[in-house]
């Protein structure tokens, strides 16, 4: 199962990931402003439909130490999505190559997935007639053609590298041990709800970074599933996902008419 | 660069000083963080921490300005701790030569100062020579006037309590910084050091440098893989377009750009040509006859022969400076009708704008050359402005991208790398050749015509294949244009006993003549192309094969000026006989048996022992006493044109040699001091944005990550000043304001000078009145004042106030 390694000790907070996975997956752009938070770089503010990789500015102070160190947001590629598994229609999908990606011709937009996902990774095409859910698939495309995703591949200094997952975690293994001190001992999506195909190394504790650290270290697809069976069968899950679709696009409808009101806000959400 | 991008691995200590390379040279820090696997420290020395610093092992903060006490300090550590490779000193640098009785410094001055005309006599600081004209000079390095004991007695001023005082550097970290990197003096270990604008952009840019220099000769760290001194450069092409004299003082390949006192091509050779007595000096810019006659030949064909001085009078003589800054004032003062940019957008990138902008309003005409209509090319119907009321007339040429169309480019490490086209220009735009080729055309039929002297511009040779007109379907031939920039045989000549037939190309400057049989556009590159086909176009190489010394030379990917040279001065990085200071990552070794050098290209073929390392010095020495530069032969600290505090080293607060613009043009020239004008500022780059941000602030997915101005402050300073992160502030220095959000940081921290606090805030200078995002220029902060040698703008260091404006983020 492939994987992405992404170890923030490297990473130079250059972006070329953020525009490289936009260029690929031929993104827009967003309408964005500078924001005050204490993220100063950061831009976009979030996830979006647009934007499926963001680069975070974390200024923290750990062991007497001052440090910027830079995080990622995008889909982590669970090895047991619960977005996979609440999806009515298996629009999403985990491959057997690690990519979880999804069908947006099956997407009915009910956006069970997005409640599912412990990380908030799926977004919603909130600007669109027809709305889909969208998220990173770790260019499926160009791993299907033997490549690495995009974002790996523009990396100056190798902060993403590509590869098998078990290949990566010994090499994450590997570096926390060659530079005991320069780490947090810990791969954070190795254990992560069951494990993850994007695996992260930091020399700042992950919350620093904003990554969620009270997960379970097995799969929440049981919960998942159990949620699922409550609904006694598709037809009701159907009825109840197009009317949210009906209910989506007339809160679009009335937004778009808020936005050229004149209320213009960076991001969706 | 003396080295390369990729070598930067092998360093044992990475200085990163002038430079955010992470930022403006993100591929570097491939480089650096794969040295720092293997167990290299890097050093990120920095008025505020930035993305380079977030992955250096050592943050060292110090004031804009400083830098001269900064290194100066760490120059005097290794000279009082013994940190000296001393067989390296003593062998290869000038420090045992001795110094004219003449010379002296006392309270910021040295010998030979005018104050009249802010210059000096630099005959104060020349060698003592002895009775065949040789320096004299004191191998045991005790004599009181060698350079080395002058050297120590000027750093010895320069000790930890001074360096901090001056800089505001934490003196525990200063420490570490002097520690680690002087411990590349063993020769088994090396430090590079890596600058970019952040040390030029100062009153005392060069001499900056020149402490770079300094430390890295003590250190025995130049010729030396892993070593040197590298200027990140600015632009991907600016390596390539200094090389092709993009700078008023020079013609292509470093030839000096003659001046009115050079009446003939004798006058000029006379004045240039370096001379030594030393047989043992290679003496390359001896040379100089060839290059500027087989220059002349490439400009002017058949109309440059020995009988007419090889129309050595058809090029122009310069009467003064005509730097960026003396350009915009002569411009200001109305003395210049047109001007013609390319690539140039001085509305946002040239210091002072405001000043440049009316300077720009008073030309009869400008044409634009760019890819988009830039602020420049708009300054009529800028906010505030009536076009009405701009007389300039202004043309706009849309200009090809480099994606669409051939050529090379030569990176900071001196490759030239040929690119093909990969797509056809978009609508009518065209590429820079094909504006020149025309423009030249066109120019010519004019002077054809008459003219007061028209024999320059009629005699130009000038065909790269599309005929005598203009034809819009027709692209010249830049493999022509190539071509002649190598050189070649311009009739049959014989030389070392090999015979060259009419139009063969070069094959290395080592044959071109003074005698007009070859011509070549820049002896530089002369080797780039050294053959008829396109396959001889060595630009174009792709091989990855590497050289046998395995460092990672690559030699035959593209071609390094000079003829192939991947490190610079790697005669250095051997013993006097020979054998390589560091054997595991050698550059260059001397093969007994084979009687050869292996390894990369040395500097010149001669055997070990037969010539001085340096070879472009006429002594065949490196420098550490230069009596060359027009502020003195040792690097001395003074403040920036406007700075806070008073110069804690001698009574000179500014460089003595500098011109005073403030002075000398006082309309719009204003200074500020620091009781209205208490903060230093600074200005920088990001990596979302390309210098004067035409070419980013148009493109959506880069206006999305930084789509405003942001002013970088600290805590304590904002709280001082009612600032909240993401409020409007506005700035403002003696010549203008400007307004931009607020990015307060930890990162950047105030500096503590004799218990005086001084703070420091940051500002991008990317925006402008044009393109998808728009914002203030920060240039208009900027002062009209330069280098004392290169006239470089004092961009990085001058005093301003900031305050809350109306309006913020949420």
């Amino acid at each position: 199962m492939k994987a992405l390694l992404i170890d923030v000790t490297r990473c130079v907070g250059c972006r070329g990931c953020q525009v490289a996975c936009k260029e690929w997956n031929e993104l827009p752009a967003e309408k964005t402003r500078f924001f005050a938070s204490p993220k100063g770089y950061q831009n976009p503010r979030d996830l979006s439909s647009k934007t499926w990789r963001v680069v975070t500015y974390n200024e923290a102070q750990t062991n007497g130490r001052f440090e910027w160190v830079f995080g990622h947001l995008q889909c982590f590629h669970c090895i047991e999505p619960s977005c996979a598994t609440a999806c009515p229609v298996s629009a999403l999908q985990k491959t057997k190559e690690g990519p979880v990606v999804y069908d947006p011709d099956r997407c009915l937009g009910c956006r069970y997935c997005q409640l599912a996902c412990p990380f908030l990774v799926p977004r919603f095409e909130w600007d669109k007639a027809i709305p889909k859910i969208t998220k990173c698939t770790m260019c499926a495309d160009r791993v299907a053609a033997g490549e690495e995703p995009a974002c790996a591949k523009v990396c100056p200094t190798d902060a993403i590298v590509f590869g098998e997952r078990e290949d990566l975690i010994a090499e994450a293994e590997n570096r926390i041990h060659r530079n005991p001190r320069g780490y947090v001992h810990h791969i954070y999506g190795k254990d992560e709800v069951g494990g993850t195909c994007v695996l992260h190394l930091s020399n700042v504790p992950f919350e620093v970074l904003g990554y969620r650290t009270d997960l379970p270290k097995i799969s929440l697809r049981e919960y998942t599933k159990t949620a699922m069976q409550v609904v006694p069968h598709v037809k009701i899950g159907l009825a109840v996902a197009l009317g949210a679709v009906s209910w989506v696009i007339q809160r679009r409808i009335r937004n778009g008419r808020d936005e050229k009101n004149g209320s213009s806000s960076g991001g969706e959400s | 660069m003396t080295n390369h991008w990729s070598d930067m691995v092998h360093a044992d200590v990475i200085m990163i000083m002038g430079s955010n390379a992470a930022e403006n040279h993100p591929i570097a820090t491939k480089w650096i963080t794969r040295a720092k696997e293997k167990g290299a420290i890097v050093v990120s020395a920095d008025p505020r921490y930035t993305r380079t610093s977030s992955f250096a092992d050592v943050y060292c903060k110090f004031r804009s300005g400083t830098d001269i006490a900064f290194v100066g300090g760490m120059i005097n550590y290794a000279l009082q701790n013994d940190f000296v490779q001393k067989d390296y000193v003593l062998n290869y640098t000038n420090a045992s030569f001795i110094i004219s009785e003449k010379y002296g410094f006392d309270d910021g001055l040295f010998t030979g100062y005018n104050p009249a005309s802010r210059s000096y006599d630099k005959s104060h600081w020349a060698y003592e020579l002895d009775g065949k004209g040789m320096p004299v000079r004191d191998m045991t390095l005790q004599h009181p006037r060698c350079a080395f004991q002058l050297l120590k007695k000027h750093f010895q001023r320069y000790d930890v309590d001074t360096v901090c005082n001056i800089t505001g550097a934490p003196r525990d970290v200063y420490l570490q910084v002097c520690r680690h990197y002087t411990s590349t003096w063993a020769p088994d270990r090396v430090g590079t050091w890596l600058y970019a604008m952040g040390a030029t952009q100062h009153t005392h840019g060069t001499q900056n440098i020149r402490t770079y220099a300094i430390l890295q000769l003590l250190l025995g760290n130049v010729g030396l893989a892993g070593g040197g001194v590298n200027a990140l450069r600015g632009e991907s092409n600016v390596q390539g377009s200094t090389d092709m004299a993009l700078l008023f003082h020079i013609l292509p390949g470093y030839l000096a750009s003659p001046t009115a006192a050079d009446q003939s091509l004798a006058a000029y050779l006379a004045s240039n040509t370096p001379r030594t007595n030393d047989p043992k000096s290679a003496n390359w810019w001896g040379n100089y006859p060839k290059y500027i006659v087989s220059l002349l030949k490439a400009w002017y064909g058949g109309h440059a022969a020995r009988e007419n001085d090889f129309a050595f009078s058809y090029i122009p003589k310069r009467s003064g400076d005509y730097s960026w800054i003396s350009l915009f004032e002569a411009m200001y003062a109305g003395q210049i009708k047109g001007l013609m940019l390319f690539g140039q957008n001085p509305a946002v990138g040239g210091p002072n704008t405001n000043k440049e902008i009316k300077a720009l309003e008073k030309l009869d005409w400008m044409v634009a050359v760019d890819l988009w209509e830039t602020e420049t090319a708009s300054i009529w119907k800028r906010p505030g402005v009536k076009p009405a009321d701009i007389k300039t007339e202004i043309f706009l040429l849309p200009s090809a991208s480099s994606v669409e169309k051939e050529g090379s480019i030569t990176n900071s490490a001196r490759w030239a790398q040929w690119r093909y086209a990969a797509v056809h220009p978009v609508g009518n735009s065209r590429s820079d050749l094909w504006i020149l080729d025309a423009l030249c055309k066109a120019v010519k039929k004019e002077y054809a015509a008459g003219g007061v002297f028209p024999e320059p511009i009629t005699r130009l040779a000038w065909d790269y294949g599309t005929g005598e007109e203009v034809d819009v379907r027709k692209e010249p031939d830049v493999h022509r244009v190539a071509k002649e920039i190598n050189g070649y045989f311009t009739q049959e000549k014989t030389v070392g006993g090999r015979q060259y037939k009419k139009g063969e190309q070069v094959p290395g400057f080592a044959l071109l003549q003074d005698d007009g049989s070859t011509c070549s556009g820049n002896w530089l590159y002369c080797n780039s192309y050294a053959g008829p086909e396109k396959k001889d176009n060595k630009m174009a190489r792709r091989s990855k094969r590497d050289a046998m010394n395995g460092i990672g030379l690559y030699p035959d990917w593209a071609w390094c000026w000079p003829v192939n040279r991947r490190i610079l001065y790697n005669r250095a990085s051997v013993d006097p006989t020979g054998k390589p200071w560091n054997p595991k990552r050698w550059v260059i070794r001397w093969n007994a048996g084979k009687k050869q050098w292996e390894g990369d290209v040395p500097d010149g073929p001669w055997p070990p022992g037969e010539k001085h390392p340096f070879i472009m010095k006429p002594d065949g020495h490196a420098w550490l006493f230069a009596g060359n530069l027009n502020d003195g032969p040792l690097p001395e600290h003074y403040e920036p044109l406007e700075s806070p505090l008073p110069n804690m080293m001698s009574r000179q607060q500014v460089n003595p040699a500098i011109k005073l613009w403030h002075k000398d043009a006082p309309e719009m020239n204003a200074v500020g001091t620091a009781d209205r004008f208490p903060i230093v500022g600074t200005t920088y780059r990001v990596s979302e944005h390309w210098q004067a941000g035409a070419m980013t602030r148009n493109l959506p997915w880069l206006a999305e990550l930084v789509p405003d101005v942001f002013v970088e402050m600290g805590v304590d300073l904002a709280r001082q000043k009612g600032v909240q992160n993401g409020d409007r502030v506005t700035l403002e220095t003696a010549r203008g304001k400007m307004s931009g959000y607020a990015l307060v940081t930890r990162r950047f921290e105030p500096f503590r000078h004799n218990g005086k606090i001084v703070h420091e805030v940051g500002v991008i200078w990317h925006f402008g009145y044009q393109g998808i995002v728009k914002g203030d220029s920060a240039n208009v902060l900027t002062p009209h004042v330069g280098d004392a040698n290169t006239m470089i703008p004092e961009y990085k260091a001058f005093l301003c106030n900031v305050y809350k404006a109306k309006g913020g983020a949420s």
